[in-house]
């Protein structure tokens, strides 16, 4: 079954498309990364999902219900918003008593628990909390409103190496524990490797991927040769991007079949060069400045 | 939602309660004085030299200044009660709980205008009643500014600035401005029809008399519209070239009354008599519980159709 099914979902803002044409579909269970440069349409598609916004075009289906202000739909999913917001002046303990009060499902011990374990004071107030912890109590809460499907909008963005580390185990720990699928967006790639089996990539706010990871490493390839004409290869595959000088041409490509000209050298490509080469799509802008914290 | 209500307003509301006793205890005091001296009075039939209220000049500024409570309810709970979690981010926390967005603005919008008309209600009851004596022997219940904190004026007053404060916050997502707009267009509000259109719900009764019979033959308690100069029916505006007869010399200004008098000047009086009091607090009201329902279908449309 689909956890998320999307048909050329779109949302304009006055006379702007923050998202167009989003089709794709996520199988129940995945960690399903949604990358994309600033402003190409995560926010928008994220918040399209939760029913928080409403859709110019096209339809959504998160686990076979449109998002609506429904109970029944609002109590299968889990949304944890950019800016992390919680009630900055009331205590951990407050937070958890209202999940309680406000969801038919809450799994009080579970998020208890999973904060002690993170031993993150329940007395304290959320205000005084590292970045992290409220990170961290933000995700707690989500988690123990039992959803099928939690929606993730840059929850890493603003933590340091070590928090981002935690966030992403705890994540990576609920994932492991239970049938829920997780759709979390990010433009940093590495944690993405870690926890993710699928992505759906946005540039310019369309759709210009949406495969399992394996099979993204698996068809994605630099091929470099002498200059040469290139519409042959064009023409079977994809090509995302060329760097050609007067010798020299390089291609990086996503294969679609067997590639069956033998005077290519072929080179494996990681995701961080894979998720370059699509960023840089439909813009004549170099991709490298906007994924420059990826090594970080 | 009762223990969510409960958890972000309690605050708020205990703040109001202590607010409405510390007026509350010297309101009493000083009015059971009053009440008493009152009664001493009307019992001897003596109380055309009543000076006590000049005595409780503290209080009374006090009492006058309730006028500010449906602004202050206004800017604090209204704009406040969506501009908040707006401003905060955390109306997308509250939203994706499995709580409809619809119910959430239901019991938020309940309980503000609960709180508002028992707040505004139970001060202007108090301020009604502490003023029976100013009623009694100033006839003033009519006058502006005492017209505006007694019955239930104040009661429409409070539940346009809660819902002036709601509709702002809506519509801002912001608290400042949100804030700085209910101030603005309350205090607006306010003055355009208490200045501009409260003397002229029912078409006023107007009363000629002769130059210097004075004001005190206008019926008592009325609301003084205003006083217009004129010559055989024609109301004149502007400085009086007054006849020769009368301004040759330095007169007291009897004499020149009577003089202008003779040659056939008058005064006419414009006022809404007391018996139209009851009348005009309900029209007050309607008008602005009736701004106040466009404002919160404003308000409600803006948070449930607009985008998070």
């Amino acid at each position: 079954m689909s956890a998320i099914v999307t048909e050329g979902l779109g949302k304009r803002y006055g006379g702007k498309w923050a998202l167009r044409d989003c089709t794709f579909e996520l199988p129940a269970g995945r960690v399903c990364g949604l990358v994309g440069a600033n402003g190409a349409g995560k926010t928008t598609l994220l918040k399209l999902l939760t029913g928080l916004s409403r859709p110019t075009a096209g339809r959504a289906e998160v686990v076979g219900q449109a998002p609506a202000d429904r109970v029944e739909f609002l109590s299968e999913i889990g949304y944890l918003a950019q800016d992390v917001p919680l009630y900055r002046r009331w205590s951990v303990e407050e937070h958890l008593q209202m999940g309680a009060h406000l969801n038919p499902r809450w799994d009080d011990a579970a998020g208890r628990e999973r904060l002690r374990a993170l031993r993150i004071p329940l007395e304290q107030k959320v205000g005084t909390l590292s970045g992290g912890q409220r990170a961290q109590v933000a995700l707690a809460l989500a988690l123990a409103k039992r959803p099928r499907v939690l929606m993730l909008d840059e929850p890493v963005a603003a933590l340091d190496p070590l928090a981002r580390r935690g966030f992403l185990s705890t994540l990576a720990e609920a994932v492991a524990d239970g049938d829920l699928t997780v759709i979390l967006s990010s433009h940093l790639v590495a944690d993405l490797e870690r926890v993710c089996d699928h992505l759906v990539v946005l540039a310019e706010s369309r759709t210009v991927l949406a495969a399992e990871l394996e099979d993204v490493l698996a068809s994605h390839r630099l091929l470099t040769g002498p200059r040469r004409d290139t519409t042959a290869i064009e023409r079977e595959h994809t090509v995302l991007r060329s760097e050609r000088t007067h010798r020299q041409v390089s291609l990086w490509v996503r294969l679609e079949g067997p590639l069956h000209d033998p005077n290519w050298q072929v080179e494996e490509l990681n995701l961080e060069e894979i998720m370059l080469a699509y960023l840089g799509l439909g813009s004549s802008e170099p991709a490298e400045p906007v994924l420059s914290e990826v090594s970080a | 939602m009762t223990w969510l209500l409960w958890r972000q307003h309690r605050i708020q509301l205990a703040l109001a309660v202590a607010v409405i006793i510390a007026f509350a205890i010297p309101t009493w005091i000083t009015g059971t004085h009053l009440s008493t001296a009152l009664q001493d009075c009307q019992a001897s039939s003596n109380c055309g030299g009543f000076d006590l209220l000049r005595h409780y000049g503290a209080i009374r500024v006090i009492v006058n200044l309730t006028m500010a409570v449906p602004l202050l309810i206004g800017v604090f709970w209204g704009a406040t009660l969506f501009g908040r979690e707006c401003d905060a981010g955390t109306a997308t926390l509250v939203w994706t709980q499995s709580v409809t967005r619809r119910r959430w603005i239901a019991s938020k919008v309940l309980t503000l205008f609960a709180l508002s008309i028992a707040c505004s209600a139970t001060i202007s009851g108090l301020v009604t009643w502490w003023s029976n004596t100013a009623n009694a022997t100033l006839e003033s219940r009519f006058d502006g500014a005492q017209f505006d904190i007694q019955n239930i004026a104040p009661v429409g007053f409070a539940v346009f600035g809660a819902a002036l404060g709601l509709a702002a916050g809506a519509l801002w997502r912001r608290i400042l401005p949100a804030m700085a707009t209910t101030v603005g267009a309350f205090i607006g509000v306010r003055l355009l029809i208490e200045l501009a259109i409260r003397p002229h719900y029912m078409s006023p009764i107007t009363q000629t008399l002769a130059m210097g019979a004075a004001k005190q033959s206008l019926p008592s308690g009325s609301l003084e519209i205003g006083d217009d100069l004129v010559l055989h029916g024609h109301v004149l505006s502007g400085p009086v070239a007054v006849d020769a007869s009368c301004g040759a010399r330095a007169l007291t200004r009897e004499r020149m009354d009577a003089c202008m008098s003779s040659v056939g000047y008058r005064i006419r009086h414009t006022y809404q008599p007391a018996s139209r009091y009851w009348t005009f607090q309900w029209i007050e009201f309607g008008i602005f519980v009736g701004l106040a329902a466009i404002l919160i279908a404003v308000a409600v449309l803006a948070v449930r159709r607009r985008d998070a």
